[in-house]
């Protein structure tokens, strides 16, 4: 039972850097249908924006993390304003946006691996590291803010998408792009918002993950995998159904170890996940997917 | 028939380059060797020893005069730990730069490249990995004992000494990781031990906790860590996290930096190999490394140091003229060499034995208890 107790709370852990991984590329997909995989490139520079913020200027922690935050949201939206948007003004169908953001991550973690080799660099996370017991299960402070931080993250991005001007234009595109539009909402801002919105919700998982174990390139592309995943399972367009999504894949991968050799923990996950797709296309809540939208 | 005749020309054309280039090498231009090492990826730390120690013995040799006149040159690449990546390395060592030597590390990358090695006559010199499928392999030449003699001392150690019988294990899923684990569970077995259970890891994977978490709830009264490079540090760490208190134990795979830095290594059962950190090779190394040297700088060193001798050797022998396959010969002839680790003797199979030092990690140190002699 220990055992069950311990493997679910890493699930939950690990879980929560899917959630923030998986809401914020279904808040950009749900929105612009842009099949966004360069979205773990955003998230590895998060990651690497908080590590030069640290090492090389020598912030402290804390603002180095609200520093690598602003500069993924200023990442997100270059990626749209520079690539997405001039590739849709000259009618580039949803396959070549696809296959743009592919080649755009691969270049960023390409040229990461190169600036700062492909070995992980370590921050100083000072106390944080620390061990903390909780009945039979053993977390860090780290393991603890990671989970507070995801709920916290879903709860506001919530919240701004409902009571905010700007969250209820997001919400108006994503329902329906015409109907925004003929009510005088401009598009191209509101993806824009949109970019910037989904890139800092995701930062913090990048920045979590690495003050963890190390900054490192390659991180990305499993992540946008996984969030994609999740998205799909809780249905596109619905940002609570991609946070259960997420979470239900992380305590699958862990809890699944309970009683099957740990090489495997993904095999299982997808496993499941293709069970699932055939049997409940729509997802948990969501819409069902349009061969067009992918 | 066109195209037939064309690829004959461009084959003629090219093996009459290359005996051109042939008595053109032998004229006091630099005798070109390889090192295929792990420059990057987990196992960077060994690949920053690996490559110093080369360096310095290259600087050293070139500094009284090269080999026989000619200037000793190293040319290095980085398999970070693939196979397939030393496959091309090695590919473009023997057929871009035409050497007739090369040092190599890891076990499944050296395995993947020996073929190579002996189709086109090169010797390769392995001074890391330690599966035992590299012994007895036509031109592989091995400088460090393969791992059934280290893992068999400390499977003894641990059980006979320290009265730790039942061991949990932590695996790196690749040839060196497995072959080391099936080493261990056999000689703990024959020294009294069991092994209760086993979670297999991937090398270059960053979070052990489910793993981890697994094995604790094993029980056991030892982790046995059958995996190396910085993962190895990033294991230690996440065991104590997780409220693993029983002693950790691995051979001298795991003395890296990250794992002499490590809170979580502090304790743990170790095997080494004969490495004096005072010696002045140590001084020298740290000096112009600006870090600690480990006992893989000296192994590189020693395997430069063994290819200069073989080398000179060999072209006494043959009027001058370099290859690989009169560097195997000079080898197989000298057999012993001198080494900054005392006297190097090449076994039949290739390999080398060496002194294991067995001792606790304690504040950053390894303080060695117990030292096994090497059967003669």
């Amino acid at each position: 039972m220990d055992l069950f107790l311990q493997l679910a709370a890493t699930g939950l852990v690990v879980g929560s850097l899917y959630v923030l991984c998986a809401i914020g590329w279904g808040l950009i997909y749900g929105t612009t249908l842009h099949f966004h995989v360069a979205h773990g490139a955003v998230f590895t520079l998060a990651a690497y924006y908080a590590y030069a913020a640290q090492k090389l200027l020598g912030l402290p922690l804390a603002i180095a993390v609200l520093v690598a935050i602003c500069a993924a949201a200023i990442s997100g939206m270059l990626i749209d304003l520079l690539i997405y948007q001039p590739l849709e003004r000259r009618g580039a169908i949803r396959t070549t946006l696809f296959i743009a953001s592919l080649g755009l991550l691969t270049l960023i973690e390409n040229v990461l691996a190169i600036i700062f080799t492909p070995d992980p660099l370590r921050m100083d996370v000072g106390s944080l590291g620390d061990s903390v017991q909780l009945g039979p299960v053993f977390l860090t402070r780290l393991h603890l803010v990671s989970v507070a931080t995801a709920l916290l993250g879903l709860l506001a991005l919530m919240a701004f998408l409902k009571y905010s001007r700007w969250g209820q234009a997001i919400r108006a595109v994503s329902s329906s792009p015409e109907m925004a539009r003929t009510v005088g909402i401009d598009l191209r801002r509101v993806h824009l918002l949109t970019y910037a919105v989904g890139s800092a919700i995701t930062a913090p998982a990048g920045i979590l993950i690495a003050m963890d174990v190390g900054v490192e390139p390659y991180r990305g592309t499993t992540f946008v995998l996984l969030a994609s995943v999740a998205v799909i399972m809780g249905g596109i367009g619905s940002i609570p159904g991609a946070a259960l999504g997420a979470l239900f894949l992380a305590l699958l991968e862990n809890l699944g170890v309970w009683k099957i050799p740990s090489e495997w923990q993904s095999t299982i996950a997808f496993g499941v996940f293709l069970i699932f797709i055939v049997v409940r296309p729509r997802g948990f809540f969501g819409r069902k997917i349009q061969s067009a939208e992918i | 028939m066109r195209l037939v005749l064309s690829s004959l020309f461009t084959l003629t054309l090219i093996a009459g380059m290359a005996t051109v280039a042939g008595p053109v090498a032998a004229q006091g231009n630099p005798i070109k060797i390889g090192a295929i090492l792990p420059l990057t990826g987990s196992g960077a730390s060994y690949g920053v020893w690996m490559k110093g120690g080369a360096e310095m013995a290259a600087e050293e040799i070139n500094a009284r005069g090269g080999i026989a006149g000619r200037k000793l040159e190293v040319i290095y690449e980085d398999h970070a730990a693939d196979a397939s990546k030393a496959v091309n390395a090695m590919q473009r060592l023997v057929e871009v730069e035409k050497v007739p030597f090369s040092m190599t590390s890891y076990s499944s990358p050296t395995l993947a490249i020996q073929p190579i090695a002996a189709q086109h006559k090169v010797v390769i010199m392995n001074g890391g990995g330690q599966s035992d499928s590299l012994a007895g392999k036509d031109y592989l030449y091995n400088n460090i004992p393969v791992v059934s003699n280290e893992v068999g001392v400390i499977a003894e150690w641990l059980a006979k000494d320290k009265k730790l019988v039942n061991a949990v294990m932590i695996v790196a899923n690749d040839e060196a990781g497995r072959n080391s684990a099936d080493t261990f569970r056999e000689k703990f077995g024959a020294a009294g031990g069991k092994v209760l259970a086993e979670e297999r890891v991937a090398l270059d994977a960053t979070d052990f906790r489910a793993q981890l978490a697994k094995l604790k709830a094993r029980g056991g009264d030892l982790l046995y860590i059958s995996s190396y490079g910085r993962n190895v540090a990033i294991i230690a760490d996440q065991a104590r996290e997780l409220g693993i208190t029983i002693p950790m134990a691995g051979t001298s795979w795991v003395l890296v930096p990250e794992t002499f830095k490590s809170k979580g290594a502090e304790g743990m059962l170790v095997t080494k190999l004969p490495f004096d950190p005072n010696s002045s090779f140590a001084k020298k190394f740290k000096d112009k490394y600006k870090t600690n040297a480990g006992f893989f700088a000296v192994q590189y060193y020693s395997a430069t140091m063994i290819f200069a001798k073989a080398a000179e050797e060999a072209m006494k022998k043959n009027g001058g003229v370099l290859t690989g396959e009169g560097v195997k010969n000079a080898i197989e002839s000298i057999r012993s060499f001198d080494t900054l680790s005392g006297k190097l003797v090449f076994q039949p199979n290739h390999g080398a034995v060496m002194d294991i030092e067995a001792g606790t990690m304690k504040g950053g140190k390894v303080v060695v208890e117990k030292v096994i002699k090497a059967a003669p």
